[in-house]
This record gives structure tokens, sequence and C-alpha cells, in this order.
């Protein structure tokens, strides 16, 4: 056995957006062992339902992360909503599905940025982001926001988007589909893409099983778990299949999330294509009482929201459980026995947002 | 070579066409309709309930009724626009334009042009039917209604004028009356 010693990682570090530390140990440049630690950034949220009404929390809890903020949002009124037994109007149902959706393209254009900066790729990680802006514009157009947009509120919606804006909408996604296939052909079959994830830290189906990995990450090692086939929202009405991958390397994970792209503009074509008319949202009378548990997929993975009412404007509790919180042990897994050299590109393979796991 | 060229097209492609950013501010910035930029208040139709400065996340509207002012701090400010959904007189507005940066943070007051006499509510208890829900929907509980005695109260005191109580009536026995 070689010499071994810890190297600090983060909680400031370029590959980071956010912190989070890592104790690496490591015997000459491979990794023995990752000792985490979070904490840096938590805010206290989940208390903040003391001292604010149930409906002023939703814009708490929309604010937990600044890239699933929609679905933050849609995942906690959906739970308030079960314990009073709201049934949301089908069009709001279409309505927030298009944006929980459109916040999937968004997310996985932000990830393969980031993971195209990670391997050092500049001009395809510009490429990504110039994609997501589209994405962003179209949420300004429809929301009044870019990064957080403030439409749910418990029993439906409180925007619309009416039929030009529905069209706009096919529009960009029609011509993002064109440039992204262009994109895709370089991150799935190009020499040096394919040099730094393929075969890089490995998880098997068992281990992603065991360690209760969640989202494309569990996906990509072939657990076919998917929150969306439960059927909130309008997923009932659609046409779709968990996209899932054997291998379990970071190539893996790379491929399912630019696969769940293509999958998320054909789920908002097909809504587009059935929308509904009628009302975005329902009457809501009185204060919750009673518990629930709400499970939505995120653009990372499954997110729980409990949600325990007493009756009164406040609520008792609530609890959000992010994906990120249940990828790091994946995440660990993977660390061990990886080159130093490929820490960050792990760290990144599970989509990590520490703002999430932290609230 | 496929291997290696796979990022030709999309360089040719970059290399004739224009840039996507733009030159900002010589080519200023469009934000559409619904863009939430800041909060707008139309102030002669405020009538100094408060209910918005209660409700605000964010805690950065504050009301002054003696003084009669409406005052917003847009840098505490989220621009969630639940103030908008909550104002009973729809006084208020998301419009786009966002704050310009400042080195501290600052306030911006209105003041209520002319101080009219307040209104209070006043239920005509022939056609009453004390069935609670003005007391329900009073955000101040400012009203007490005893079904079994066959009572109407109201503490001016804790009464906003915010008028909810008239609009949410089933019997539109409420009419809001200026104080004698
Ligand atoms: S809720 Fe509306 S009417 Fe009441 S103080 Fe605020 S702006 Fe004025
Ligand atoms: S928009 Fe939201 S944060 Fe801003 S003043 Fe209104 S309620 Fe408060
Ligand atoms: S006007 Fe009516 S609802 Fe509003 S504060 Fe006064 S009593 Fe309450």
């Amino acid at each position: 056995m070689g010499k071994q010693s810890i190297i600090p990682f983060g909680p400031q570090h370029p590959v980071l957006p956010e912190p989070i530390h890592l104790d690496l140990v490591i015997e000459d440049e491979k990794i023995v062992e990752a000792i985490p630690s979070i904490g840096f950034v938590h805010r206290g949220l989940e208390g903040l339902v003391k001292k604010k009404d149930f409906n002023e929390m939703t814009y708490v809890v929309e604010r937990t992360c600044g890239i699933c903020s929609f679905m933050h949002g849609m995942g906690y009124c959906e739970a308030v909503e079960n314990v009073m037994n709201v049934e949301v109007p089908d069009r709001g149902k279409y309505l927030r599905t298009i944006w929980a959706e459109m916040s999937r393209i968004h997310s996985h254009l932000l990830w393969l940025g980031l993971l195209a900066d990670a391997f050092g790729f500049e001009s395809l990680f510009y490429q990504c982001w110039r994609m997501r802006e589209k994405v962003l514009d179209l949420f300004e157009l429809t929301t009044g926001g870019r990064c957080i947009f403030s439409v749910n509120k418990i029993g439906g919606v409180l925007k619309d988007i009416d039929a030009e804006m529905l069209q706009t909408m096919l529009s960009v996604f029609e011509e993002m589909e064109t440039e992204l296939k262009t994109i895709r052909k370089t991150f799935l079959f190009d020499y040096t893409v394919e040099s730094r994830l393929k075969g890089v830290g490995v998880l098997t189906k068992e281990q992603a099983h065991n360690l209760g990995a969640a989202g494309p990450f569990a996906r990509a090692s072939g657990v076919k778990i998917d929150m969306r086939t439960r059927g909130y929202g309008a997923y009932p009405d659609l046409d779709f299949e968990p996209i899932t991958s054997e291998i379990g390397d970071s190539f893996a994970r790379c491929d399912v999330r630019i696969n769940e792209i293509f999958q998320a503009i054909d789920l908002i074509r097909q809504m587009i294509g059935k929308m509904p008319s009628g009302e975005i949202s329902a009457v809501v009378k009185g204060n919750p009482n009673g518990e629930y548990f709400m499970r939505v997929e995120q653009p990372r993975g499954e997110a729980i929201y409990y949600v325990k009412a007493n009756g009164s404007k406040f609520l008792d509790r609530m609890r959000v459980r992010t994906p990120t919180f249940a990828n790091l042990p994946g995440m660990l897994e993977t660390l061990k026995g990886a080159d130093l050299a490929d820490v960050p590109l792990l760290i990144l393979t599970i989509d990590p947002c520490i703002s999430c796991t932290e609230r | 070579m496929a291997k290696l060229m796979s990022f030709k097209n999309t360089v040719l492609k970059n290399l004739f066409s224009k840039p996507v950013t733009k030159n900002y501010p010589a080519e200023p910035a469009v934000y559409p309709k619904r863009s939430r930029g800041h909060i707008e208040i139309n102030i002669e139709d405020c009538i100094l309930c408060g209910i918005c400065s209660m409700n605000c996340p964010s805690r950065a509207i504050t009301v002054d009724r003696k003084a009669g002012t409406w005052t917003i701090n847009r840098f505490d400010c989220v621009q969630c626009g639940y103030c908008t959904e909550k104002c009973p007189k729809k006084c208020l507005s998301i419009v786009p334009g966002y704050q310009e940066p400042m080195s501290m943070k600052a306030s911006a007051t209105y003041e209520k042009p002319v101080e009219e006499k307040k209104k209070f509510p006043q239920a005509d208890t022939e056609v009453c039917v004390f069935c609670t829900l003005c007391a329900k929907k009073c955000p101040q509980g400012a009203i007490t209604v005893d079904r079994a005695e066959k009572k109407w109260e109201l503490n001016k005191d804790a009464c906003v004028s915010c008028g909810l109580c008239e609009s949410n009536c089933p019997k539109k026995c409420i009419s809001m009356k200026e104080e004698n």
C-alpha cells in the first residue's frame, strides 16, 4: 500500500458553482475515499412555514433553487392541494407540466454546458448555453421571469399561455431540435469527449439501487425509476417511456440527459397538441388539514415534499428531500478508485445542486 | 475522422454568422410584456389597507396609515407578484423595467394625495343572515358576528376599510359608508 494523503476539495472550486467540501483520501493519483461535508448554504427554508402562511410559502419554496424553481413550487402546491382535496383544472395541469418540461430542458442544457466546461471543451459549453438562452426567453415571454417564475399557486397557475405563445414555443423548439441534433453528435461521437467520459465513474445497477440514487444518475445505471410515470400533472395523458442506459458510466449519464431533452421537447409538443381549454386554477377555500407526501421528477431526479397541516393558516411541517441529497452516496461511490483529475467531472455527473440539498 | 471533426459544422456556422449577443447598452434590451421588472402602484386607488405589506413574503412594503404613505423597498422586493394578487383594490401591478443598481438599498415612498374621510362597513341587520362570511374574510378580524344573538359588530380601530367584507357578503347587505 502506498502512502496516503488527504487533499481538500472545495467548498470553493472552479468547477463548483455552489459550495460542497470533500476530503479526498488519495494514494498516488487514485482516490481511495471521499468524505463529504455539507451545510455551507443552509438557509432554513423549511422553518419558515411557521412564519409564512401556506399560500405565501409557495413563493418561498420556489426560491429553494434557481434551476428547478418551477418544479419546487409545483411539488409544494400539489402536496398542499392533495391535503385540501383540490382538483386542479386540466388546463392548469397542462400548463404546469409544460413549464416543468421546459425547466428540464433548460436544466439539462445548463448541465451539458457545465460538463463540456469540466472536460475543457469551452466552445461546446457556449453552444449549450446559447441554446438554453432560448428557453429562458420563452420563460420570460410566458411567465415574466427567467429563473424564478412565480406562476404557481395553490389550486393551479396564475398565468395562461395563449395560442400565439404556444405557436412561438413550437417554432423555437423546432429550431432548437435541429441545433441539438448537431450538438448531440459532438457529445456522443467525438473522440475527445469519449476519452474523457467513457468508462469513467461506473456505477452498477445494484450499487445505484442500493445507494438510493435518483433521476438520470440512476437511469444511466439501468434503474428504471421516473416519478413522472406515477402520473401527476398532465403525465397520465402523455406517451413516454423513461430513458435508461445499461452502461452506468459518465458517458451514459450524458447520453441519458441529452435524450431526455429530446423527450421533453416531444412531451411539450404532445401537450400543445391536445391542450384543453377552460379554467387555469380552482377556487381554494379554507385551510389545509392533514399530511401528504408528494413525489415529483425534477431534472436531477425525484424530489419529495412532505407537508403536515393542522387546519390553521400556518403549516406544522414542510420538508423537502432533493435529488442531489439522494445522489451524494452514489457520487462518493463513483469517486472511489477514480483519478484525481476526474474528480470535478464525477461531481458534475450527478448534476449537483447544493442549494437544493441544503434548503 | 468523423470522430475528430464532429464539431466542424458548428464551427463553420459560427464563423460566418453574427454574434448571438447584443451590443448592450448601444442596442437596448427588449422585455416581453409579462416581464416582472418592478411593482407599480396607482396610489389614487390605494386605500392604505396594508394587506399588501402583511402578505409580502419579503416584507418589502410598509404602509403608514397615519402619515398616508405607501413605501416599497425595491431592493427587498423579489418580484413575486403576491401583493398584486392580494390587493383588494387591484391598484398594484408588476411591469417591465428593472430597478437600477445603487450603492445602497433605497425605497420609494408614495403619498396618498387627498386624505378622504375613512369609510367603514355597515351591515343592514334586517337583510343580514349572520352567515359570518364577512368576519371570516376580514383580514383584520375586525368583525364579530354572533348568530345566536343576531349581532353584527365592527371594531373600528382594527378596520382598514378594505371593503372585502362588502364584496364577499352573499346578501349584499354591507355597504361602505363615510364616518359622520
Ligand atoms: S393592498 Fe392595495 S389598497 Fe391595500 S395598501 Fe396595499 S396597495 Fe393599497
Ligand atoms: S412583488 Fe412580492 S416581494 Fe415585491 S412587494 Fe409584492 S409581494 Fe412583496
Ligand atoms: S372593510 Fe370590512 S373586511 Fe376590510 S378591514 Fe374593515 S371590516 Fe374588515
